[in-house]
């Protein structure tokens, strides 16, 4: 298995508050690689420094054989967009419609002229198609996004984020916000549409048993470490209890719930990335 | 329930201090209310024999000033609301990183915002002389403040992810502008553009009589000569279209979503 992300030493602080303790690890294409671990830990936090949506206190990242921890402006936007990313609350342009939303995922590889006029280009508008059709969305191509339900809407991201035609797809808390069902579908899908692409696939996730299901190598973190690497099997019971102990109550039982709460919102209020175009 | 004694006693001397302003206000104005009431059968009649019924007789003539104020006030609405939406997003955390920059422009527009649009078409009016262009003016300063702080308020209510899901595809920053937040600022800047149309269809009307042009100077001549009827007839027809304008926006806003 090639190896399509290494990670080295990654530090990340808030004041003297240390969210990521070091952390190294490598990723390979075709990877379902499963972060696990109580809230706080720094899921997010890890997720987010790889495609320096945070920039990182320390540390290396190497993905495709570049350094993404010393790209800025425009040659960081080119790595990104070889980077897909999917979000727990989706994160889609309500008021466009979905086939527009997929074609987002095209922006970063097109002129700001051409993106601002809608001239995509067939092969991509065709490619949005089909993948629409894929994840059973076609009839819904013009609707607007903010008329789909949230298994919908995540669907959705899903193409967004294979439209980049990416090898690396970062999903953080995907099914957080949805029902059990939704969830279901959302990840059959997510697991099935980058295996088949060779994507290695990284994927925050609270439950797990999802993770057991779906994980093809499961991490725990905790507190800012991994205190787990290895393969499902692996990760037993005991395992889980000592990752998740002293965070919130029973993961075991880990079915989708809506009181699931990430920590998305403020690291969104304070995320102030190092590209110059930051505020947006 | 009963209030606590504490919480009765603020509430009287709340009370009571109200009342003294009210009566020290009335007594430095040497206002006797009494001399109001008084005075209303007295108002009434005059307005009864001397604007009732209105002479609609030489309307035509009006016509041209009329529309003049309309388009006065489609005019500044339509500039003030571009101009304001680069205020608007110099002001937005969501669309501006630069705090000095973004500081800096709140500032201004909140001093813009606290300037009333007479004072702007008085002050024009004395730098520039009488003129059409100055009411225009005027309009655009006058709104454009407002209409300013509300565009940066309504972006800023955008959620973060909107713009951070294009970010992470590699969007450039005037990408990110254009697919990410523009279209869901859409509903409000109309929004807020029409409250700005509505606003200036007022100030239009009051604007010509400060000879910023408009029909507001025929209403102010007409009065100078006791051409009390012809006055009420052009009173009711700016009510008229003042009401028709809201009308009108209600309705727009209605249909959008
Ligand atoms: N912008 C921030 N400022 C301060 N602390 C933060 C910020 N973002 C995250 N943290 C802290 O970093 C830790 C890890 O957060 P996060 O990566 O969101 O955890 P997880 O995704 O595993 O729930 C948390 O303890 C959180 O309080
Ligand atoms: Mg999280």
């Amino acid at each position: 298995m090639e190896t399509i992300l290494s990670v080295r030493a990654l530090r990340k602080s808030y004041g003297a508050f240390e969210a990521l303790r070091g952390v190294s690890l490598d990723f390979h294409s075709g990877e379902f690689v499963v972060v696990v671990g109580p809230s706080g830990a720094g899921k997010s936090t890890l997720i987010r420094c790889i495609n320096r949506m945070i920039d990182p206190s320390s540390g290396g990242i190497e993905f495709d054989g570049v350094r993404l921890e010393r790209a800025r402006g425009a040659e960081l936007r080119k790595r990104r967009a070889k980077i897909g990313m999917i979000f727990q609350h989706y994160n889609l342009i309500g008021r466009t419609n979905v086939i527009k939303n997929v074609l987002h995922g095209r922006l970063g590889h097109m002129p700001f002229i051409k993106s601002l006029f809608g001239l995509y280009s067939m092969a991509d508008r065709l490619r949005a198609v089909a993948l629409l059709e894929e994840i059973g969305l076609l009839e819904q191509k013009y609707k607007r996004a903010d008329e789909l339900s949230g298994g919908q809407m995540q669907r959705v991201g899903i193409c967004r984020a294979l439209m980049q035609e990416p090898r690396l797809l970062l999903a953080d808390e995907p099914i957080a916000s949805l029902d059990p069902r939704s969830a279901e579908t959302v990840m059959n899908h997510l697991k099935r549409m980058t295996e088949q692409r060779g994507i290695c696939c990284i994927v925050n996730l609270h439950q797990v048993d999802f993770a057991r299901r779906y994980a093809s190598r499961i991490i725990g973190v905790k507190s800012g470490a991994v205190v787990f690497d290895g393969k499902p099997e692996e990760f037993t019971a005991d395992m889980a209890r000592a990752i998740y102990e002293g965070g919130e109550a029973d993961p075991l039982r880990g079915a989708a719930g809506d009181s699931v709460s990430d920590g998305t919102d403020y690291i969104e209020a304070a995320a102030t990335p190092g590209g110059e175009y930051a505020a947006v | 329930m009963r209030l606590s004694d504490k919480s009765r006693v603020k509430n009287a001397a709340a009370a009571l201090g109200l009342i003294a302003v009210i009566v020290a206000a009335f007594t430095y104005l040497k206002v006797n209310p009494r001399d109001i009431l008084l005075a209303v059968p007295r108002f009434a009649g005059f307005f009864v024999r001397n604007f009732l019924p209105p002479d609609f007789s030489s309307l035509a003539s009006y016509i041209p000033l009329i529309a003049e104020t309309i388009f006065f006030a489609l005019a500044g609405t339509c500039v003030s609301s571009l101009l304001a939406l680069v205020f608007g997003f110099l002001i937005s955390e969501r669309t501006n990183s630069i705090a000095p920059l973004r500081h800096t422009a709140r500032v201004v527009a909140s001093v813009f915002r606290n300037i009333p649009v007479m004072v702007w078409a008085a002050l024009l009016v004395y730098i520039f002389g009488i003129g059409s262009l100055v009411g225009l003016c005027a309009l655009v300063l006058g709104t454009l403040g407002l209409l300013a702080r509300s565009y940066a308020e309504s972006a800023d209510g955008i959620p973060a992810g909107k713009a951070e899901a294009l970010r992470a595809c590699g969007a450039s920053y005037p990408q990110i502008l254009f697919h990410g937040l523009l279209p869901e600022f859409i509903p409000s800047w109309v929004n807020w553009t029409l409250f700005s149309l509505e606003i200036n269809i007022r100030a239009s009307v009051i604007l010509g009589m400060v000879g910023a042009g408009g029909i507001g100077i025929m209403v102010q001549t007409n009065l100078r000569l006791f051409k009390y009827a012809e006055a009420m007839s052009l009173i009711i027809v700016l009510t008229a279209m003042i009401l028709l304008t809201e009308l009108a926006v209600n309705q727009i806003r209605r249909r959008l979503k």
